[in-house]
């Protein structure tokens, strides 16, 4: 009986030293473990971001008109190929996209650049160029707007101080510069977190390198062009997509300041969106949802297709 | 001793558990209301609230003032998910909330003969009435009188200029370095339009006005582009400000009656909600010398008296409200003869509601009696053009009516084509 009782306890030591082994190795768990981890964790994600997703694809096919929905197929689909505001929408969320993420990164290193370089005042001025990160879109927009503002806004009365008042211009009304104002607007804002992600990277960067190329009387346009850019290349690219997939879903900056006018040459896919559900005089969801579904099947495949690009490429050995 | 003990705690118990009762047979209801930055309004509103509240114990009131757009917004959302609040600030150029089957009918709650007969039609559908229409409004032309002699036109006694004559102040306005029309888009969809469409009434008359604004005559009409061309010289003139595309409509009376001056704004008689607030509050200026013109008389024009009268600010019920008996009971208490009386009074603008002409109180006497005077021979047509127009035709409108055409970004033939484009029934 003893040496049962003693088998027995050693049995249950193993189960515990078992037990404790598989809650610290989440490899080892036991499935009703894991569901109790992932749950809640599970729950949200699918209440707040599948569901949504899939209820707005499945919303595609109807026209809601208040209470009721009315089943119309792909009708909203056909819709949207002859609609023209959507295209005017899609050409300047794609100018968004492609053009302002150089300009945000290119931004964001010049910045990083000068500092790394030891401008003066660099503390200063790293904390002064973050700041507008720090900041929300509304912010930002109201004081681009008072930059911008005809009478008596800071960049025309720059112009005009300097002699070039025909230069002077009504930048958020006038719609051939209406789109680029914007983008330089959202390149301002997001230029120290551009900034911050550089100067780490070029920190990063390996010292004999570097000391090398001084060695070989290697110039500072040089260094910069043979081997600080080529070197920073995987987080530029990195900076380049991430300010590419959030540009395709660019809205509160836009709406803010233009509310995608004047004559639609500010409006982007959502702010279409967003007017065709909420500001169109209609209760319907079903067309500004065939929209959402189209736009969230390109981000995805431009998303796909930049990842592709980007893995495609050697790495970089140092 | 013991005996009084017992009843005392039975007393005790039985008023507790009465006032338990009351509290749980209170019931709350909440109210969104627009006009945040409209003291006169604001404090109309909240006196109406307050009233209701003393007079109806069993009833309590969470009244909240949003933005215009934002209640807009919000009230979308809300009632898609029943989550609306009892009350709400509508217009009537919001119908999608009536076709959705939003808003209770209130013709069992409020006494129908308190409103206006011309504003009933403004919320009719169907035999009933669905909102309490507080604010009326009719589109008024405001000038400064001093800045107008200073630039040497003389307004005339019919205070009613012709095309030439209006042009003419344009002209000499710009000349003066003053801006000839305070107005700005940077907020609203409609201001971009007046001025135009107050015109084209004006020349169409109110038969083929309504035939314009229902998709029924293009704006290819000879009548329409002679129109379109003499507001094009306007704007080619240098009627609106540099900074139209994002001049706010609280910037725009800034610029009216402080800084930097215009000679005219064009504005509906909602004027009075920011105009006579304290001037450092953004209100006018004691010593405005304020003075009503009519819109421009159009040559060979079918109704130079016609003008636009609208509802605007109103509350509506939501369908689905879970306290029908209070928020009722609260619209019927604000849809009152002398709550229009003491609208028209404190706010210095009409309303819906019927008043009483002879007890009105207002420190803006001088005021009123020039706007009574400059509608006292009035032709009115219904409704501004948001009210009618919809969807695609309502977005053209604000982008081009509203926006472009008076910023001078298209031609007259470009902006017709675009409105015929869109809002013209083949």
């Amino acid at each position: 009986m003893p040496e049962a009782i003693a088998l027995n306890v050693k049995t249950s030591d193993r189960e515990a030293s078992t037990s404790a082994r598989s809650l610290a190795d989440p490899r080892r768990a036991s499935r009703v473990v894991l569901a109790i981890f992932l749950a809640p964790a599970l729950l949200v994600y699918c209440g707040l971001t599948a569901y949504p997703a899939f209820r707005t694809i499945f919303d595609s096919f109807f026209t809601i008109e208040g209470i009721e929905a009315t089943f119309v197929g792909l009708a909203n689909y056909r819709e949207l190929i002859s609609d023209e505001t959507f295209w005017i929408a899609v050409r300047n969320t794609l100018i968004w996209s492609f053009v302002a993420p150089v300009l945000d990164v290119a931004t964001g290193l010049l910045l990083a650049l000068a500092l790394y370089a030891g401008v003066p005042f660099a503390r200063f001025l790293r904390v002064a160029w973050f700041t507008p990160v720090l900041l929300s879109y509304v912010v930002v927009a109201i004081l681009w707007m008072w930059i911008f503002n005809y009478d008596w806004g800071i960049l025309n009365a720059m112009l005009r101080a300097v002699g070039l008042d025909g230069l002077a211009s009504s930048w958020l009304g006038d719609p051939h510069l209406a789109l680029a104002s914007v983008i330089v607007t959202h390149a301002w804002k997001w230029a120290g977190f551009n900034m911050v992600v550089c100067l780490a990277a070029i920190h990063s960067l390996p010292r004999e390198v570097l000391e090398a190329s001084e060695l070989d009387n290697c110039g500072w346009g040089e260094k910069l062009r043979y081997i600080i850019i080529p070197m920073l290349r995987p987080t530029l690219l990195s900076l380049y997509i991430l300010a590419f997939i959030g540009k395709m879903k660019i809205f509160d900056l836009v709406w803010i300041m233009t509310q995608g006018g004047p004559l639609w040459a500010t409006e982007t896919v959502s702010t279409y969106v967003y007017k065709r559900a909420f500001n169109w005089n209609t209760f319907d969801l079903g067309y500004p949802s065939a929209i959402a579904t189209v736009w969230f099947l390109v981000v995805c495949a431009s998303v796909v297709i930049l990842n592709r690009l980007l893995s495609t490429r050697d790495r970089l050995e140092y | 001793m013991r005996l009084r003990a017992i009843g005392l705690a039975v007393l005790t118990a039985a008023s507790l558990g009465s006032a338990g009762l009351a509290l749980a047979q209170e019931k709350q209801i909440t109210m969104w209301s627009n006009w945040p930055d409209e003291p006169a309004k604001k404090d109309w509103v909240a006196a109406r609230v307050k009233e209701f509240e003393a007079a109806n114990k069993q009833c309590s009131v969470k009244l909240s003032f949003i933005p215009k757009a934002d209640i807009y917004t919000q009230a979308k959302s809300a009632v898609r998910t029943g989550q609306a609040p009892d009350i709400f600030y509508m217009e009537p150029d919001q119908p999608e909330f009536l076709a959705g089957g939003f808003l209770e009918p209130l013709d069992s709650y409020v006494d129908l003969a308190n409103l206006e007969d011309w504003a009933k039609p403004a919320w009719a559908s169907k035999g009933k009435v669905y909102g309490v229409p507080v604010e009326a409004y009719t589109v008024e032309l405001y000038y400064n009188k001093d800045l107008v002699k200073k630039v040497g036109v003389n307004v005339p006694a019919s205070f009613q200029l012709s095309q030439a004559q209006f042009l003419d102040l344009v002209k000499k306005g710009a000349a003066a370095g003053i801006t000839p029309v305070s107005q700005g888009v940077g907020d609203r969809p409609f201001p971009g339009g007046q001025l135009l469409f107050e015109s084209l009434l004006r020349k169409l008359g109110s038969d083929d006005y309504a035939k314009l604004l229902n998709g029924e005559l293009s704006f290819k009409d000879p009548r329409v582009v002679e129109v379109m061309n003499w507001v094009k010289e306007l704007v080619d003139a240098g009627a609106y400000p540099k900074s139209f595309a994002t001049l706010k409509l609280g910037e725009s009376h800034f610029y009216f009656y402080n800084t930097p001056g215009a000679l005219t704004f064009p504005d509906p008689s909602w004027f009075t909600g920011r105009a006579f607030a304290e001037p450092e509050k953004g209100g006018m200026p004691a010593n405005f010398p304020l003075g009503i013109m009519k819109f421009p008389a159009m040559d060979k024009g079918n109704c130079p008296e016609c003008k636009t009268l609208a509802i605007g600010g109103s509350f509506v019920m939501f369908s689905k409200s879970k306290n029908k008996d209070c928020a009722g009971a609260m619209l019927k208490s604000m849809a009152t003869p002398e709550n229009g009386t003491k609208w028209i009074g404190e706010v210095s603008l009409q309303s819906g509601l019927k008043s009483d002409q002879d007890k009105i109180v207002s420190p803006r006497k001088d005021y009123f009696a020039e706007l009574n005077a400059r509608n006292k021979d009035a032709k009115y047509f219904f409704g501004t053009p948001l009210l009618y127009y919809r969807a695609k035709c309502a977005d053209t409108y604000v982008q081009v009516m509203n926006n472009a055409f008076p910023a001078g970004l298209l031609s007259v033939q470009e902006a017709a084509e675009k409105m015929d484009g869109a809002c013209l029934k083949k």
